[in-house]
């Protein structure tokens, strides 16, 4: 079965490039436009990754990447944010929160390919 | 082909012979170039032909060898008496090789193949360690591509709070793995006793010899998401690729059998050492086998009662050893648990190799098949060619003897009422000559076999007009095709409209039915009007022990055959309850569920959680709900008497370990009827 993958991203075109390169990798996508967007998707259905940006109106990344930690059904599923090279601070901030990795922006599909395999397979 | 092999290997016994002459006059001048050239050019032959007609350990073997004798005629390497004896070994073992023609050895030959290559290994790269000439040492390390390789040991211990950020560290050392040769080494130390084991926290760590090209940065890199969450350590070992080096691994190998773990200064220091040698075990070796081959036989006849009779105590000894674990699980005994489970597991192995010893290829049955089709067509008039295919698959001795009955029914069936006369076929547009098609293969735990015949097929309205002229249905039912079909297994049912002596006498496929169904199977039926008809058997792999699913419903023990089952569901008892048409929604996909409880007319248990068992069925998924889930179970079948022979859903009974008895449900049966009463 495909593997699922959430994008939590607030620009449209972000997320239409992720959606894009992992439909295209043979992955499931669901798509919210911000936390409490993402959220309608945590619904005990099997999501087998999230990717989230950082900064997000409503609820932003780290709130997200806190709230499905306590999640029964997600609280040990793979969590990857964006994030760009200068903000050190909010990584640590983000891996303290409980993500599993990051993918830099701006990013080639390749790139986000292979932070994916790092942590899905 | 074979004709080739077999010229080949005269020719290569002709080789060794000189090879072995050519040593033994070496012996006396180990100076003499013609017979070192000699030695060479034989090797060499017996590698280039041995690589060509598929004797690939041959060929690789040889390969290794001829390296040394390539260094020697080049003055790079002395011939010593050590090389000498080494050599006489391996041509001695080159025999075997020859006629290893599968590429395949037995345990004790593939120990001195291993130790022979270790040591020939050992000469090359002792030679290579203590060269004069700097440069050829060089074009050697060219040659085994080793000049860019550095060999690291990377230490990665995960904390064991590693899975709570989603984190799989498998992945990580996968990853390594796509990098360059590697040797992984877990370190299972940490890992406390099981009723101890906490399963949402990591308590392995590895040791990883990577022999790679890449970067250290590379190898940093891998672990970039990890830094906080594991101790990682990445350590220069040496240069070149050890990892590749046969000796090399052996010796990690042995170091951690020994010390139960490695650690940088000893491999440092296996790193350093060269050239220990394995002589005397080989020579051991060599001598056991030598003693085998004299008098070795491949296979012996043994009488079926036999086989019968280790059959019964194989299947007595798993139903004792299930009352072993079930002690040993009632004592607090670490000691008794772990040899209980070492019972377990070697009376299962026994279990499989007594399978395997009473399993029949379908092949046997062919040759009467052939017969009974070419003496029937014959006799009938008709021009019939009889096909097989798959039929090497195998099948329990007691289940082919129990199907040549019914198999050769439904192929005189097939030529009797299925094939038309030579003349009715053209006029069809069809060749002259029908066909009969005998398939057979495997699909899951089961065996399926198919008679499919190219012939007038089977006309239905004819078959729905003959079930209501004897009271089968009424005109207006609404039947399927295959509803219609089934009829025909009806009892006394005979459709012929001329009864022949050889078929249609009315007894005919409801006694088949029956058999199949004795042994376990099912029988369906398919046709096409004028393209012809398929008749599919399945068969279970075994008729004796099955594995199970032990549950349990109230007081009662049911063993659910694991074959059947896909998944296990944990589900609320109201949230069955509120259900009212029967329908669970499991993974996102609704699922009609059966009760047990219900079906047995039992009241609503008083658990809050029921136990839901996924079970394919027909290609669909339908769920049993149970009132718990006891565990794996190895069921040994003991019929059930004959006063429950009449009822289908418990197809059998196995005898627990503490005496109790354990119903054995036949799934299929199970859905058929209940699921047909609910409708």
């Amino acid at each position: 079965m495909a593997k699922t993958i959430l994008i939590v991203d607030d620009s449209e075109s972000i997320r239409e490039v992720v959606n894009f390169t992992l439909v295209n990798e043979g992955y499931s996508v669901l798509v919210g436009e911000d936390g409490e967007d993402a959220l309608k998707h945590l619904n005990g259905q099997t999501i087998d990754l999230v990717i989230t940006d950082l900064h997000m109106p409503k609820k932003d990344g780290i709130e997200l990447i806190r709230e499905i930690r306590k999640m029964s059904d997600y609280q040990r599923i793979p969590i990857l944010f964006l994030t760009t090279e200068s903000q050190q601070a909010k990584k640590m901030e983000a891996k303290e929160a409980g993500a599993t990795g990051w993918i830099i922006k701006p990013f080639v599909p390749a790139k986000l390919t292979a932070a994916i395999s790092k942590v899905l397979r | 082909m074979e004709n080739f092999k077999a010229k080949f290997k005269e020719e290569a016994f002709e080789h060794i012979a000189d090879i072995e002459q050519a040593l033994l006059n070496l012996e006396d001048n180990p100076e003499n170039h013609e017979l070192i050239e000699k030695v060479f050019r034989a090797m060499h032959s017996l590698k280039g032909g041995g690589a060509m007609f598929g004797f690939e350990l041959l060929s690789d073997f040889t390969h290794d060898l001829e390296t040394i004798y390539d260094l020697i005629r080049n003055s790079k390497l002395a011939l010593s008496k050590s090389i000498f004896s080494l050599t006489l070994k391996s041509v001695d073992h080159i025999k075997t090789l020859v006629e290893a023609s599968d590429n395949k050895l037995d345990d004790t030959t593939q120990e001195i193949h291993d130790s022979l290559i270790n040591e020939i290994d050992e000469v090359v790269n002792q030679k290579s360690e203590s060269a004069i000439d700097d440069a050829i040492r060089k074009s050697f390390e060219q040659s085994v591509e080793a000049v860019k390789h550095i060999t690291y040991l990377i230490t990665f211990s995960p904390h064991p709070d590693i899975f709570e950020n989603g984190t799989n560290p498998l992945y990580l050392v996968d990853d390594i793995y796509n990098l360059g040769e590697t040797l992984v080494l877990s370190d299972l130390s940490n890992v406390p006793a099981f009723d101890q084991l906490e399963p949402t926290k990591c308590f392995t760590s590895w040791k990883i010899l990577l022999s790679t090209e890449h970067q250290q940065d590379d190898i940093k890199d891998i672990f970039m998401f990890v830094e906080e969450l594991a101790d990682i350590r990445i350590e220069k070992l040496s240069e070149g690729n050890l990892v590749k080096r046969k000796s090399f691994r052996k010796r990690v190998k042995d170091l951690v059998k020994e010390k139960g773990r490695a650690e940088i200064e000893d491999l440092l220091k296996i790193t350093e050492q060269s050239g220990s040698s394995l002589a005397d075990k080989v020579k051991k070796a060599i001598n056991k086998t030598e003693n085998k081959s004299n008098n070795a036989i491949s296979s012996i006849r043994v009488s079926s009662d036999k086989l019968d009779e280790l059959m019964n105590l194989v299947s007595e000894l798993v139903t004792t050893q299930a009352r072993l674990s079930l002690y040993a699980e009632s004592k607090t005994s670490n000691e008794l648990v772990s040899i209980s489970e070492n019972v377990q597991k070697l009376s299962r192995q026994l279990r499989d190799i007594a399978f395997s010893i009473v399993l029949v290829p379908i092949e046997t049955l062919i040759t009467r098949f052939h017969r009974l089709v070419r003496d029937l067509s014959h006799e009938l008039g008709k021009e019939v060619a009889f096909r097989s295919e798959g039929t090497e698959t195998e099948l329990d001795k007691t289940i082919i003897e129990n199907l040549t009955d019914p198999l050769l029914h439904m192929i005189r069936n097939s030529i009797d009422h299925g094939i038309e006369s030579g003349d009715e076929r053209e006029k069809k547009g069809k060749h002259r000559r029908g066909e009969i098609l005998l398939k057979a293969f495997y699909s899951g735990a089961n065996v399926v076999i198919q008679i499919i015949d190219d012939g007038a097929g089977i006309d239905i309205d004819y078959i729905r007009q003959k079930a209501i002229e004897k009271g089968l249905t009424t005109k207006d039912a609404n039947l399927s095709k295959k509803d219609i079909l089934d009829f025909l297994f009806a009892p006394g049912f005979s459709t012929a409209k001329r009864v022949t002596d050889v078929s249609g006498r009315g007894v005919g496929m409801d006694v088949v039915r029956q058999q199949i169904s004795k042994i376990r199977g099912e029988i369906e039926l398919d046709s096409e009007l004028e393209k012809g008809t398929t008749v599919t058997l399945k068969l279970p792999l075994t008729l004796s022990i099955i594995d199970g699913l032990l549950v349990k419903v109230e007081e009662t023990y049911f063993v659910i055959p694991l074959s059947a089952v896909e998944k296990i569901h944990a589900v609320e008892q109201e949230h069955l309850f509120k259900q009212f048409n029967d329908l669970v929604t499991l993974d996102n996909e609704q699922i009609p569920y059966l009760h047990l409880r219900k079906e047995f007319d039992l009241a609503k248990s008083e658990n809050s959680t029921e136990q839901v068992i996924v079970i394919t069925y027909e290609e669909k998924r339908v769920g049993l709900v149970v009132d718990s889930i006891i565990g794996e179970y190895q069921a040994v079948l003991k019929p059930l008497g004959k006063y429950y022979k009449n009822q289908d859903i418990i197809s059998g009974a196995t005898i627990l370990g503490d005496g109790t008895v354990a119903l054995v449900l036949d799934t299929n049966k199970t859905i058929n009827q209940f699921a047909i009463q609910n409708v």
